[in-house]
């Protein structure tokens, strides 16, 4: 039994170590944006790789997840007939919960697994001392524009992935349901959603970047014991990731109405 | 698993310099030859899992490994996936209609039928996903497979067989604990936010039959295209440490796209025929 106390105290105190560690890293890392005092360069290049490069998968996962939301919504729908709802109850989980959390898995798989495994490998081939021995500052060149750009990615993705959802849902309205997209956008601005919930999904989209974006380069820069250890860091980062997005969402749910 | 024959463009053989063009075709032909060895591997996987040779231990290992480290996990963020489900579905009903009895309903047909298997399913195809890739991609690189090989033991018969019979096991047991804690954690929602008492929830009248078999397809599939999906993007590992990251990064990005693609279509298929 102390045993389990014993494993349950180390979790605990790991879990703290590592969301304060993650705090540390987003203090170092906002002080460099206020001073604007990061690499163009890196910039743009990690904004395309991990932005527009990922155009395909967003692409897909929407359009199939509009699908999703007509297929379950559907007996629903049917038991009250209440086929001139189905645009609404789409575009409320949608656009609410489903586009940014779906979104933000895809790109925490793509993106925020491929930066740690790129942050690990220079962290253990000593490439992070190499800058410091050059005064290049790591936070500066190397994360700073890693954050900018997973944020700036999945913001512009969940815009991106929304749209396709509504569009992958209307169109998937026809052969189940016989609802005409007309009809489906009719619900979609029927009143009952406005700019509150587009808002909502767009705030979570943002929060859920931070995260991801603290997390994978946390893990990165703290990868240790070579090749294996960057297998270790990319698993730790995908999993307390999509954690991380559940329970940060569950919060972001009550704190914007 | 492949064989590199990288063929040369039309612009290379009429000697024509067009820098770096884009080639339209280039996508899908290996999108199609992944499809290929994909099918491959499932096919091996199958035949070995009904007569490989039997090792005893080394399924109970990755069950350990696939079911019982992922159980926290995944009952955590299934935890909160129906607390948020509920708080926010119930805002929504409240906003149409004032009755939020057929609430706990609902949930639990939707919980059954779709939200149990496939968040679950996205969750695993995170971890299981990326270890199984890192895995045996780390194994690919270090020339362990080739050892495999030469001590006449096939890689696939070895690795993946154990890994696809635990997946396929634990993907169902953990689906229905996960699918537990997140009725439990909608119902204490309800609950608190909603004053609903929790018999009023727990309402299990609108599953069916047709709903407890969708889920269960889709808790088999998905068990089954995981390991198989994450063990092909290891297979297929090349280069050093980069190439692990690499198969890492692919197999979680296939198995989820998977998990999305499989779901709409075992959902499509279950609303044809159970209605």
């Amino acid at each position: 039994m102390s045993d389990f106390f014993t494993a349950l105290g180390r979790f605990f105190l790991g879990a703290a170590g590592t969301v304060g560690s993650m705090g540390v890293l987003l203090g170092r890392i906002l002080s460099r944006l206020v001073r604007l005092d990061l690499d163009r360069h890196e910039l743009t290049s990690n904004l395309y790789n991990m932005g527009v490069r990922s155009l395909p998968i967003v692409f897909v996962t929407a359009l199939f997840t509009g699908g999703i939301m007509v297929v379950q919504a559907a007996p629903t729908i049917e038991r009250y007939g209440a086929h001139g709802l189905l645009g609404w109850g789409a575009g409320f989980g949608t656009l609410r919960e489903v586009g940014p959390l779906l979104t933000a898995l895809m790109i925490s798989g793509r993106v925020g697994a491929n930066n740690t495994a790129e942050l690990g490998t220079m962290v253990v081939t000593e490439q992070f001392d190499a800058l410091r021995a050059l005064a290049i500052d790591p936070i500066s060149f190397l994360i700073a524009p890693r954050f900018v750009g997973i944020v700036t990615t999945l913001f512009l993705s969940t815009i991106f992935a929304d749209v396709l959802a509504l569009v992958g849902a209307a169109y998937a309205g026809i052969p189940l349901l016989g609802v005409e997209p007309s009809l489906f956008y009719d619900g979609l601005t029927s009143g009952l959603l406005g700019t509150a919930d587009v808002v909502h999904g767009l705030v979570k989209s943002v929060v859920f970047g931070v995260v991801m974006a603290l997390a994978s380069c946390e893990f990165g820069m703290t990868t240790e014991g070579g090749a294996p250890g960057v297998g270790r860091a990319v698993n730790a980062t995908v999993v307390v990731t999509a954690a991380g997005i559940f329970v940060v969402d569950y919060l972001v749910s009550f704190a914007v109405r | 698993m492949t064989d590199d024959d990288p063929r040369p463009s039309l612009d290379e053989m009429l000697g024509i310099d067009a820098g770096p063009s884009f080639d339209a075709l280039k996508a899908p032909r290996q999108f199609f030859g992944a499809l290929r060895d994909l099918g491959r591997v499932a096919r091996k996987t199958v035949h070995f899992t009904l007569r490989g040779e039997r090792r005893p231990g080394a399924v109970a290992q990755q069950m350990y490994e696939i079911g019982y480290r992922s159980a926290a996990f995944l009952c955590i963020s299934m935890g909160f996936i129906g607390m948020i489900f509920v708080y926010q579905a119930g805002l929504q009903i409240r906003r149409l209609i004032p009755d939020t009895s057929q609430l706990g309903a609902t949930y639990l047909e939707l919980l059954v039928r779709d939200l149990a298997a496939s968040i679950c399913a996205l969750l695993l195809a995170t971890r299981v996903g990326a270890g199984i890739a890192a895995e045996i991609g780390s194994m690919v690189v270090t020339e362990q497979l080739d050892a495999l090989r030469m001590c006449a033991a096939d890689p696939i018969d070895y690795l993946v067989r154990p890994r696809f019979i635990a997946s396929l096991a634990m993907t169902v047991v953990l689906t229905v604990i996960a699918g537990c804690v997140a009725f439990l954690s909608g119902m204490w929602t309800a609950y608190a936010f909603f004053s609903m008492n929790p018999r009023t929830f727990a309402d299990a009248n609108l599953v069916d039959l047709g709903d407890v078999v969708i889920g269960l397809t889709k808790c088999i599939v998905y068990g089954a295209a995981i390991p198989i999906i994450s063990a092909h993007s290891g297979l297929v590992t090349v280069g050093g440490s980069e190439g692990v990251g690499q198969a890492t990064t692919r197999a979680v990005v296939w198995s989820s796209l998977a998990v999305i693609v499989l779901n709409f279509v075992i959902s499509t298929i279950g609303y044809v025929l159970f209605g």
